[in-house]
């Protein structure tokens, strides 16, 4: 995707939040019940933010011009999107589903041995070299599971999900 | 006593064995940190807060502040040897320092590294302790209206000056730091907004969004780039430590950098990245061998080290005096203050009035650090750059998840860590800058606050918070940073400019 469209894209939702946030300020209780001064209701600077950002917003659209050398120039262009996509799934299925499904410990070995192993698998070539990698990401997994989990339980105290 | 007394005074209750220890191995820590591409200081700095609970107030605040200027300096190890910055305020370093590693000069360029590093941290500290405690006496003078425009002002620079121009993306950013601080219970009438589940009542804490936006989110960009050559070349000639005559060599460049790049720490927001190119481009402009810089400068080097470390000491005067953070990582470092019951802000004078003087004292001793090891441990750090990121990253995001849950014990401050490292991670490959955006977070409950205390104590009128003289000077400098995006303004103002100079030429 260019730049330019991108741009164009995030100009709607700002507008859009922005409007959101607008109506969200000025629908919000002014509380009178408090006969509080009608210039400190909670909703005036949401009021304003809102309207900020709708403004910005609309100038990001105007900006945006796909001509241009900064308007013309591809996004996310460089990187691995399968490395990405690993890295996304891994850490979102370790931090969201295993941390306080499993024990600390076992959702920490099991999502630093599985990280390793998917990165480390490329480089290995033949059945010898991906089983070391294998025991080696395993290894590796229970070991920073155990410090992290000494490190945060017995020196600091906290009691880990 | 003067405020080099204090410092002095401060540096020698604080040699003790327990303190060189904790000095020792932080700023290893921080050094590694900032070598390894993908880890910057501001995420060093937020992870390490999370491990500081249990250490006292003047410990835990020597680690971090030893992190934070080991993670800034151990960037141009990587930025010198791989030509990949070690956290973004190494990217002017790599313009000079790789050619210098690839001509077979690396031990030279990293010795001349640390020597900048180390003088402009020097210069920073002693402006610190000269500056800080007079700016906090005016911040005594500063009421809701002052301090509405000071936060406005912190979010707007910050926006303005940390993204390429034209600066429409770092207003975006700042104004949805802002809108976030919005969630939850607001201060003045305890009225809860915009928090569809109790857990937001309370507001988005600032430690998970952080620890997001920089952890997250750099882990994974680190893991979809692909990683960089190792240029560690070192012929038979090259020496790593610089000689005095060398640094005598570049003094005008070494003050005049170590300046420039404390008064860019004290801009709220803008961080090491715009210190170390502005001292580079003044530099430059300077310099009688503007052709070399580019390709292996050592006053180029020099001027972009010195230029990053200054800002560290910089970024520390407005967040002890205004508790507004010079730089993203000055950020973090002030929740972490707060955390640790200090409050920086106009009363630390009052309240703490050794707090500054202690603050230099932790920066000389992380500095006497730095330079050992910078000049020491060249080996080691050629070393450390060869860890594979597929062993590093998945123990640096398991940091990231237990941090910011150690701090409240609650499982959905996993989820907001989560939730704002996938977002910043979009909003940072369409360049928005994220220091607005924490800063915004930082500053929205100060901007709510006092305009609505503002306009109640002066009963809906809005005259005081424009002629008030310190409100008057802010709402002079935003506006005229605000207009100078405008061609109409800057058009004239660079023709006046170069009128000037060619009159001044002929």
């Amino acid at each position: 995707m260019r730049m330019a469209t991108a741009d164009r894209i995030s100009a709607v939702v700002f507008c859009a939040l922005g409007v959101a946030m607008l109506v969200g300020g000025y629908t919000m209780d002014r509380l009178e019940i408090r006969q509080i001064h009608p210039l400190s209701i909670p909703g005036l600077l949401p009021m304003l933010l809102g309207g900020a950002l709708a403004l910005c917003g609309g100038l990001l659209w105007l900006q945006a011009d796909p001509g241009s050398e900064a308007g013309s120039e591809r996004l996310m262009q460089g990187g691995s999107f399968s490395r990405l996509a690993l890295t996304a799934g891994l850490a979102c299925f370790y931090a969201l589903v295993l941390v306080g499904w499993l024990p600390f410990f076992w959702s920490t070995a099991l999502f630093v041995s599985c990280f390793t192993a998917v990165f480390s698998w490329p480089g290995a070539a033949g059945g010898a070299a991906r089983l070391r990698v294998l025991a080696q990401s395993a290894v590796f997994g229970v070991i920073s599971a155990t410090a992290v989990t000494l490190l945060f339980e017995k020196a600091f105290l906290v009691r880990l999900p | 006593m003067s405020p080099l007394v204090d410092l002095a005074a401060s540096l020698w209750q604080m040699l003790t064995p327990t303190m060189l220890f904790h000095v020792a191995w932080s700023m290893l820590l921080g050094i590694v940190v900032g070598a390894l591409p993908g880890l910057t200081a501001t995420m060093g700095v937020a992870l390490m807060t999370t491990l500081t609970y249990s250490l006292d107030t003047t410990s835990a605040i020597l680690v971090l502040i030893c992190m934070y200027m080991g993670a800034i300096y151990g960037g141009s190890r990587s930025a010198i040897l791989l030509n990949i910055p070690g956290t973004p305020a190494s990217a002017a370093t790599a313009l000079d320092g790789f050619p210098l590693a690839r001509a077979g000069k690396a031990g030279h360029a990293m010795g001349l590294a640390t020597a900048g590093s180390t003088l402009g941290t020097l210069v920073g500290i002693v402006l610190l302790v000269l500056i800080a405690p007079p700016l906090a006496e005016l911040a005594l003078r500063f009421g809701s209206y002052e301090m509405f425009w000071l936060a406005l002002f912190g979010v707007l620079i910050s926006g303005q000056l940390t993204v390429d121009s034209p600066p429409l993306k770092g207003y975006i950013a700042g104004i949805l730091g802002l809108m976030i601080a919005m969630i939850g219970s607001e201060s003045l009438h305890a009225y809860v907004r915009f928090s569809p589940t109790p857990q937001m009542n309370g507001g988005i804490s600032l430690i998970p969004a952080m620890v997001g936006v920089f952890g997250l989110a750099e882990v994974m960009t680190a893991m979809w780039q692909r990683p960089g050559t190792l240029a560690a070349i070192r012929d038979k000639s090259d020496r790593i430590l610089p000689s005095l005559v060398e640094l005598w060599k570049y003094r005008r460049t070494i003050l005049r950098s170590g300046v420039i790049g404390t008064f860019i720490g004290v801009i709220p927001g803008v961080g090491e990245d715009i210190g170390a190119w502005t001292s580079y481009a003044a530099a430059k402009r300077a310099s009688r061998e503007k052709e070399t810089f580019g390709h292996g400068s050592y006053e180029g080097l020099t001027a972009a080290e010195t230029g990053n470390s200054a800002v560290v000491p910089g970024s520390l005067i407005p967040a002890l005096t205004l508790a507004v953070p010079g730089s993203a990582s000055a950020a973090v470092l002030i929740a972490a203050l707060f955390i640790h019951g200090i409050r920086p802000g106009p009363m630390i004078m009052s309240e703490q009035p050794q707090f500054i003087s202690s603050m230099g004292a932790m920066l000389i001793l992380a500095t006497i650090a730095m330079a050992v090891y910078g000049l020491a441990l060249t080996r080691l750090f050629v070393q450390v750059l060869r860890v594979p990121y597929a062993y590093l990253m998945p123990v640096v995001f398991t940091l990231c998840v237990i941090g910011p849950y150690a701090l409240s014990l609650r499982i959905f401050d996993i989820w907001v860590m989560v939730a704002f490292g996938l977002v910043g991670f979009v909003l940072r490959q369409m360049k928005y800058p994220m220091a607005p955006l924490v800063l915004g977070i930082i500053l929205g409950t100060m901007l709510d606050t006092n305009l609505r205390r503002g306009l109640t104590l002066s009963d809906g009128d809005l005259t005081p918070f424009f002629t008030r003289p310190i409100s008057a000077v802010f709402v002079a400098i935003i506006v005229g940073a605000i207009l100078l995006n405008f061609g109409f303004v800057r058009r004239p103002l660079a023709g006046l400019k170069d009128r000037l100079l060619n009159r001044g030429n002929a």
